[in-house]
């Protein structure tokens, strides 16, 4: 089959998107877009009060100017693939050319503060004046309607509020355990991703444009699984499980010590099979013969038992050979992998080519992380249409207000001149 | 408000078939939320994920797993045994009317189908395949036995969850997998983006394509930070209660409340916070010494011991209230503050309510309505997802779909008989 010809075509070419966002649960909804082809230009200013909180945030590529607003590697691998113009939106001739750049765009996606938007008079209803097609999708931590459309929100409160938090460590008397990170600002840009992308599919079908109002901790509802469903069933607060599988007689199911500093394997099983097979590979095959593990409800109903005797058995081997000894009889089990392992001794990221270099014009090449699947057709890159890292600050006001807007030079110097750009 | 929302017709006419394990439903159930109609092909015995539970009644029935309904929401059930030969022409008539197959399980099951799919392609163009395996169809570690937990193990996520180190710094509690199917969410959600781009491409081009979507490097791609800071600096990020991992031990944000409960109280040191803080501990009528000219003294000369000061007065001011007290009024304060709330706590919330997070669905067994998580966004007033109907009974659907397909009564009856149905 010939497909020449569609696979130079991106999935969203000839899609605009203005990208007001900060941190990064906004910046990840944009970012999947730049991937799979939109034009994103993210609109900055780099007074202190506005500057993108993650331009200054650790890591940093080493070496360059100290007070380098472009050197942040977390920010470079969040925003790979946009354009990138600085405007200053405090002062009016800024939110002009903020509207001239809405009229030409499919999307704009932000994610300031709730009421921010209609302080600078740029709401909703004044933009899609200006461009009835419109995409308009406002990111906040609560949900901007509603009864908390003025409260405030980072990952960590999302994860509070939502539920996460609570559902995730050991159970009582230990506190919750949480999330490690801003699970929710990768999720609640996911979300952003699928809604304006869904969003765009129905307008390429009706010309109709709309406003989305995403809320970050709706999002961590979204993925608190089965656990209201539970409760209100029960009548029971939800109770957390550690690494147990409370669905199912799954066990041992939970993270073994083994040699080392800090080093665990994660064992999962399903079935007396497996149990049979694990038994025998870790060199205890009297376990099996333990009427209280036998079958699936006796290690479930003696689980604290179990787990004692699984680490007891595991501390003095090498996490990856038994999770290849496992593996090789099939039962689940993985190394608890942290990043430096998944950088230098994980083959199927590196055989699937799950790092891209890209370039970046302070800081050189370094590798990003990918999209997570591969497409017979369709071309996606992380690097997005200038192929590349994130932008430094207003690395693109020459292209975007001379070439997209069609701004002058001396337009252009004023504009400069006059702290507007 | 109606199950309907803006966009829960986004994809109206699309028909999406989904078979294959449960890590492939939480992508079905999002798209269905977006009003495609997904057709979910249920083996004779129906999917693993109706025996996991909880369980609406304790009779642990096929019919009962709520885990089950959670991800199945509004599909249609076929009982279909895909692998049997009589099924081949029943899911070629099937795959002829569909705009996207998903099919999940090890890479060797669905690898086993690829043909078929290929074969459909050339057959109906406009098909998009979408394959959601461990570690996608090719590379090293294709064909290891994983489950949700073993994802969260070797993917990353783990290593930047759980408990605080000794004060020697050695780790005595296991690094933590977070609750429920994060791994299959995080895939689900990548698999949504990949196929919505799909869509929009195929409106641009006329042409589907195979989407080869990697469990693995989805949830690698999910930990922040961790990636970044081995990448730029070399180090690794260690995980804290409750807070984020990072290089170093930081100061703890669970605090406990009068209530016995958690909040998530964060200290931004050198912003605002000494001030507001001041200020809720003076009307909670907490003794403290904050705006004493000693502390101040003390947060010039001994700016660590001060924050350990502040961050003790923050444990009083917090203690001497109720989680939800100590959210709202930090929250009216401009802090990020949260209650480390239940997940089910948020049914009853006002602000969701209002938003419309959950929808009703009723559950005839237990004569009562559920409230399901269905929506993380509004059009500035109702939810713009949701369902127009519960999870599918096994095979409630077999007769309707395979009609519409264009197979007889008689052709179905022969199904019957021959085992494929």
């Amino acid at each position: 089959m010939a497909h020449s010809e569609s696979a130079r075509r991106r999935p969203l070419e000839g899609v605009r998107v203005i990208d007001l966002t900060k941190i990064v649960a906004g910046p990840n909804a944009t970012r999947m877009l730049a991937t799979m082809g939109a034009e994103v230009i993210r609109v900055e200013w780099h007074d202190q009060r506005a500057l993108d909180l993650l331009r200054g945030v650790r890591p940093l590529a080493p070496g360059g100017e100290a007070d380098s607003v472009n050197r942040s590697g977390l920010f470079n691998n969040i925003n790979a693939g946009k354009y990138g113009v600085t405007l200053n939106m405090n002062l009016p001739q800024g939110r002009d050319l903020f509207k001239k750049l809405v009229a030409g765009a499919s999307v704009l996606c932000e994610n300031y503060s709730p009421n921010q938007m209609e302080r600078w008079e740029l709401g909703y209803e004044t933009l899609s004046e200006i461009n009835p097609g419109l995409i308009y999708a406002q990111i906040t931590g609560m949900g901007k309607s509603g009864t908390y459309n003025g409260y405030l929100s980072v990952g960590p409160t999302a994860q509070a509020l939502s539920g996460l938090t609570h559902m995730s460590g050991f159970p009582e008397p230990m506190p919750p355990a949480g999330w490690g990170y801003s699970y929710l600002d990768h999720s609640t840009g996911y979300y952003g991703a699928i809604l304006i992308l869904a969003a765009l599919y129905r307008k390429r079908r009706t010309g109709r444009g709309c406003y989305l109002d995403l809320s970050q901790t709706e999002a961590g509802i979204m993925v608190s699984g089965t656990a209201t469903l539970e409760a209100q069933v029960s009548g029971n607060p939800t109770d957390r499980h550690g690494n147990r599988m409370p669905a199912a007689d799954w066990a041992p199911h939970g993270a073994y010590p083994c040699r080392g500093t800090d080093e665990w394997i994660a064992i999962a099983i399903q079935n007396d099979a497996q149990w049979a097979l694990l038994a025998a590979e870790i060199g205890a095959p009297e376990w099996t013969r333990d009427a209280r593990f036998a079958l699936a409800a006796g290690r479930k109903a003696h689980e604290d038992e179990l787990d004692r005797l699984m680490a007891e058995a595991t501390l003095s081997t090498d996490r990856y050979d038994l999770m290849n000894r496992l593996q090789r009889r099939g039962v689940p089990a993985a190394a608890v992998q942290k990043a430096d392992d998944r950088c230098e001794r994980d083959p199927q990221l590196k055989a699937r080519g799950y790092f891209v270099p890209l370039p970046h014009s302070e800081i050189g090449t370094w590798a990003i992380e990918g999209f997570p699947a591969k497409f017979a057709r369709m071309p996606v890159d992380v690097g997005g249409l200038p192929h590349r890292g994130a932008p430094m600050m207003g690395e693109d006001n020459d292209y975007i207000y001379r070439d997209v807007l069609g701004l002058g030079p001396e337009e252009i110097a004023t504009l400069r001149e006059e702290w507007v750009i | 408000m109606n199950a309907a929302g803006l966009l829960s017709n986004a994809l109206d006419g699309a028909v999406v078939i989904e078979c294959g394990s449960e890590q492939g439903e939480f992508a079905g159930v999002l798209l269905a939320s977006l009003g495609a109609e997904v057709v979910k092909l249920e083996g004779r015995h129906g999917s693993d994920s109706r025996r996991l539970g909880p369980f609406s009644i304790p009779d642990g029935g096929p019919e009962h797993s709520l885990c089950f309904s959670r991800y199945n929401l509004g599909k249609k059930s076929v009982r279909l045994e895909i692998d049997h030969p009589a099924a081949r022409d029943a899911l070629r008539r099937l795959a002829m009317r569909a705009d996207v197959i998903i099919d999940s399980g090890t890479a060797d099951a669905v690898a086993r189908r690829l043909d078929f799919y290929r074969e459909m392609q050339l057959a109906n163009p406009r098909l998009i395949v979408c394959t959601i395996t461990p570690f996608g169809l090719d590379g090293p570690s294709r064909d290891l036995a994983m489950t949700n937990l073993t994802h969260l193990a070797l993917g990353g996520v783990m290593a930047s969850c759980g408990y605080d180190a000794r004060p020697d710094g050695v780790y005595d509690t296991a690094p933590i997998a977070p609750e429920m199917w994060q791994a299959y969410h995080i895939a689900g959600e990548y698999a949504v983006i990949a196929i919505t781009a799909a869509l929009n491409f195929r409106e641009l081009t006329g042409e589907g394509d195979c989407i080869d979507l990697s469990i693995h490097e989805a949830v690698s791609s999910c930990t922040e930070v961790a990636m970044p800071t081995y990448i730029y600096n070399g180090e690794v990020v260690k995980r804290q209660t409750g807070r984020h991992a990072a290089e170093g031990r930081t100061r703890p944000w669970l605090r406990r409340t009068k209530d016995g409960r958690y909040v998530k109280a964060f200290l931004f040191w050198g912003g605002r916070d000494v001030r507001v803080i001041t200020e809720m501990l003076n009307e909670a009528g907490v003794a403290h010494d904050l705006d004493s000219d000693e502390y101040r003294e003390l947060r010039e000369r001994a700016p660590a011991e001060a924050q350990a000061h502040f961050s003790a007065m923050i444990d009083k001011l917090v203690g001497s209230m109720t989680a939800e007290e100590v959210f709202h009024r930090a929250q009216a304060k401009g802090l990020l503050w949260a209650s480390v709330r239940y997940p089910e706590e948020n049914i009853a919330d006002p602000h969701f309510q209002a938003r419309g997070t959950f929808q009703p669905i009723h559950h005839p067994e237990l004569g009562r309505d559920l409230h399901y998580p269905v929506s993380v966004a509004t059009d500035g007033k109702d939810r713009v997802t949701g369902f127009s109907r519960g999870a599918p009974r096994l095979g409630e659907h077999t007769d309707e779909v395979l009609a519409q397909a264009g197979l007889t009564v008689s052709d179905i009856a022969v199904l019957r008989t021959q085992g494929a149905l």
